[in-house]
């Protein structure tokens, strides 16, 4: 293995929180070791000057100084993880800033993440994954062309999603409900490849993501595994033929939502969340069910509604569905009750991720959900801006995966 | 992963000893300091000492370190035994939060110094008034100060 | 010999004079020690599992960030102890066990609470301050019900 990533780490609260050993198992899981910028007191006092945000707690202070550390140069790093204890107010204006200002003064990738006791490395493993991959695999991630015949498979944990491309187009694609992880997969494979009109035999590397990644990957004997947040971005800012310069991806998903702010095709910042099934795309398809239609008729539905006619609080999936039975009791029109869901799970998005990343244009949004173009419009609403969805944005990890596979086709 | 956790050192206490002194190097100390040790473990540091032992050992030697210098010598308890790679800066990066922290009491362990001092020379008649009052003065340099600062300078 | 809790509980400066003047004093690095030789399950570098923050709601409840939770599961019961206090309130660059100003304030509060004899006082600045500051510590020991040498 190559030398271990440097991630530094500034957090205020993670050892009385009882979770920095959690921190510390998700960074060696990923070959990555966390460290701690050294700085003097003198730093620390100059720091809180210059920086200009004059927050009480002295750890938040040594969080600036040790973030300034890092933007001078004076102390290196592959990667920087930002943590503070959630609910905490002062904490999360300087996490927030922080975020803001590394990657605006450096080229450092930045995660950011609050925790409580619960936090586990397993919640922590994708963020640091892709920390790692961003300064491990730039070489890789610079890739904006596909060559070759390569495949991608993105293991989801509603669905699974395979893709096979050659010479930079897509020519075939696989859908499949996730069931059982590796059926699944091979049944989306077995679709793209007979779309493609070609066979494993073919298939010159093999890219996997999403959360069955590992199993597929292994199964597959995959050239490329890697975690969604570096190959949805790179999926996304492809099929969208925006690859330089600054964009914003969003995936909402079945379990948890990515928001990233992409530089380059790189990631500059993410968030990863979904605490609540409530801003999800599972909301979604409860909402359709309930409604009587298909989950892709759901987004024509919703346009035909105005959301603002029923009062739907989705913070959690449980409420969410009560509001929905009734505002449905109540008379409400199924376009308004579409609407409202789609509003709400586009809000709580907005609220509790979107805050996180810079939203710079375009904003891109992929996954599944992209197509339920009732969530995509009220995304739009909110972020007051023409929302793209690309072509094949339903199968971005796919052909993310595939895309960046073909840095593994020989003689490349 | 729920791995076990073995202590090490249990049943001792680990005091650090910092000395700030113009007649006094950290190594000086040591040196002192391992001929009254009689069993309690001593570890040399930057800034002083490491004692860790049986709480009654360490107590005793405790004493006879601040006898050395008594206005120069400044002693605390530490959580952790000497050396532990959980709070040793070569693994963590950096230096622990703590260490920064002492910095800022070590800027004024001299006027702790020339209070213990001056306590002792005026005896009951330094007794404060009931609200310390905050000086406005600006403090004049001390001529004993200034000799001090000369002596101890490095050639 | 009176207990002592200090503030802030990382102070080399109060852990001294309490001790030089015959008290104990109570401090972070008592509540680390024993963590640190209590065996149970690894949870470097403080030994502080996610469990602590569980204690803590004894001090603070669910809605308070688990970092203050945590860290009062190691005060709380220092503080309980406590027959008095030095407390520094200038102590703004405090960092680690004592970094999160939430924590720090509800500490202060606690102690304040139990109507202990306390003495509050500043960073000396000058000299003379110093005086005054090592005096006022060894007057306010000297009268403690528990005595002490001094």
């Amino acid at each position: 293995m190559s030398r271990k990533v440097r991630i530094a780490q500034l957090t205020c609260g993670s050892e009385y929180s009882g979770v920095q050993k959690e921190i510390y198992e998700a960074a060696e899981a990923v070959g990555a070791e966390m460290f701690f910028p050294d700085i003097a007191l003198a730093d620390v006092e100059r720091a809180v000057k210059t920086f200009g945000l004059d927050v009480k707690s002295a750890d938040l202070k040594l969080m600036i100084a040790r973030g300034m550390a890092l933007v001078e140069g004076k102390v290196e790093a592959d990667g920087v993880f930002i943590g503070t204890c959630f609910r905490c107010a002062e904490a999360a204006i300087v996490r927030n800033e922080l975020r803001r200002y590394i990657p605006e003064n450096s080229k450092l990738p930045v995660v950011s993440y609050s925790f409580t006791e619960r936090t586990t490395s397993g919640t922590l493993l994708t963020r640091m994954e892709a920390l790692t991959t961003i300064a491990r695999r730039r070489a890789l991630l610079a890739r904006e062309e596909q060559t070759g015949i390569t495949m991608g498979v993105d293991s989801g944990s509603s669905t699974t999603k395979a893709v096979v491309m050659k010479d930079n187009q897509i020519v075939g694609t696989g859908w499949h409900p996730t069931t059982e992880v590796i059926k699944s997969a091979e049944s989306a494979i077995a679709d793209a490849l007979a779309m493609a009109g070609l066979t494993r035999e073919d298939i010159q590397a093999i890219g996997t993501t999403g959360y069955g990644r590992f199993l597929i990957g292994k199964h597959l004997g995959a050239d490329l595994i890697q975690e969604e947040l570096t190959v949805n971005s790179k999926g996304a800012v492809y099929l969208a033929g925006h690859q330089r310069g600054s964009a914003t991806v969003i995936d909402i998903g079945g379990m948890d939502n990515k928001a990233i702010s992409v530089i380059d095709g790189i990631p500059g910042t993410f968030t990863m969340g979904g605490i609540c099934a409530g801003a999800s795309g599972r909301f979604l398809e409860m909402t359709a069910k309930r409604l009587g239609v298909d989950i892709t008729e759901l987004g024509p539905l919703a346009m035909k509604g105005m959301g603002k006619n029923v009062s739907m609080n989705s913070y959690c999936i449980v409420f969410g569905t009560q509001s929905l039975v009734n505002a449905l009791a109540a008379g409400s029109s199924r376009e308004d009750v579409a609407a409202a869901a789609c509003h709400s799970v586009a809000e709580q998005v907005f609220e509790q991720q979107l805050q996180e990343v810079d939203i710079k244009e375009p904003v891109i949004m992929v996954g599944g959900t992209s197509l339920i173009e009732g969530l995509v419009y009220a995304m739009g609403q909110l972020l007051q801006t023409e929302i793209v969805v690309p072509p094949y944005s339903q199968y971005i990890g796919a052909v993310g995966s595939a895309l960046l596979a073909s840095g593994f086709v020989q003689g490349e | 992963m729920m791995a076990e956790y073995t202590p090490d050192y249990v049943g001792t206490v680990t005091k650090y000893v910092f000395v700030e002194s113009p007649s006094m190097t950290p190594g000086e100390l040591a040196l002192r300091a391992y001929e009254a040790s009689e069993g309690v473990l001593i570890k040399e540091t930057c800034f002083g000492l490491q004692v860790t032992g049986e709480p009654e050992s360490v107590d005793r030697l405790i004493e006879e370190i601040r006898a050395f210098d008594p206005t120069h010598i400044f002693i605390k308890d530490r959580g952790f035994p000497p050396g532990d790679p959980r709070r040793c800066r070569a693994n963590l990066g950096g230096a622990r939060p703590g260490y920064l922290g002492h910095e800022r009491e070590f800027r004024i362990l001299r006027y702790i110094t020339h209070g213990l001092e001056e306590l002792d020379r005026r005896g009951e008649e330094a007794e404060v008034p009931e609200t310390a009052p905050v000086s406005e003065k600006k403090p004049v340099f001390d001529i004993k100060r200034l000799q001090e600062i000369i002596e101890t300078e490095e050639p | 010999m009176a207990k002592v809790f200090i503030y802030p509980a990382t102070s080399l400066i109060l852990s001294d004079l309490v001790a030089r003047f015959g008290h104990k004093p109570l401090g972070a690095a008592l509540g680390i020690r024993e963590r640190i030789q209590t065996a149970g399950v690894d949870s470097p570098p403080l030994q502080i599992t996610p469990e602590e923050p569980k204690r803590g709601l004894k001090y603070a409840a669910v809605e308070v960030p688990s970092g203050v939770r945590g860290r009062m599961a190691i005060y709380g019961p220092l503080i309980e102890e406590a027959e008095a206090a030095v407390i520094v309130t200038d102590a703004d660059l405090a960092f680690g066990c004592m970094g999160c100003a939430r924590t720090d304030e509800l500490i202060l509060f606690s102690l304040r609470q139990k109507g202990m004899p306390i003495l509050e006082l500043k960073y000396p600045t000058t000299e003379e301050e110093g005086v005054q500051f090592v005096a006022a510590i060894k007057k306010f020991l000297a009268g403690l019900p528990n005595g002490g040498e001094a």
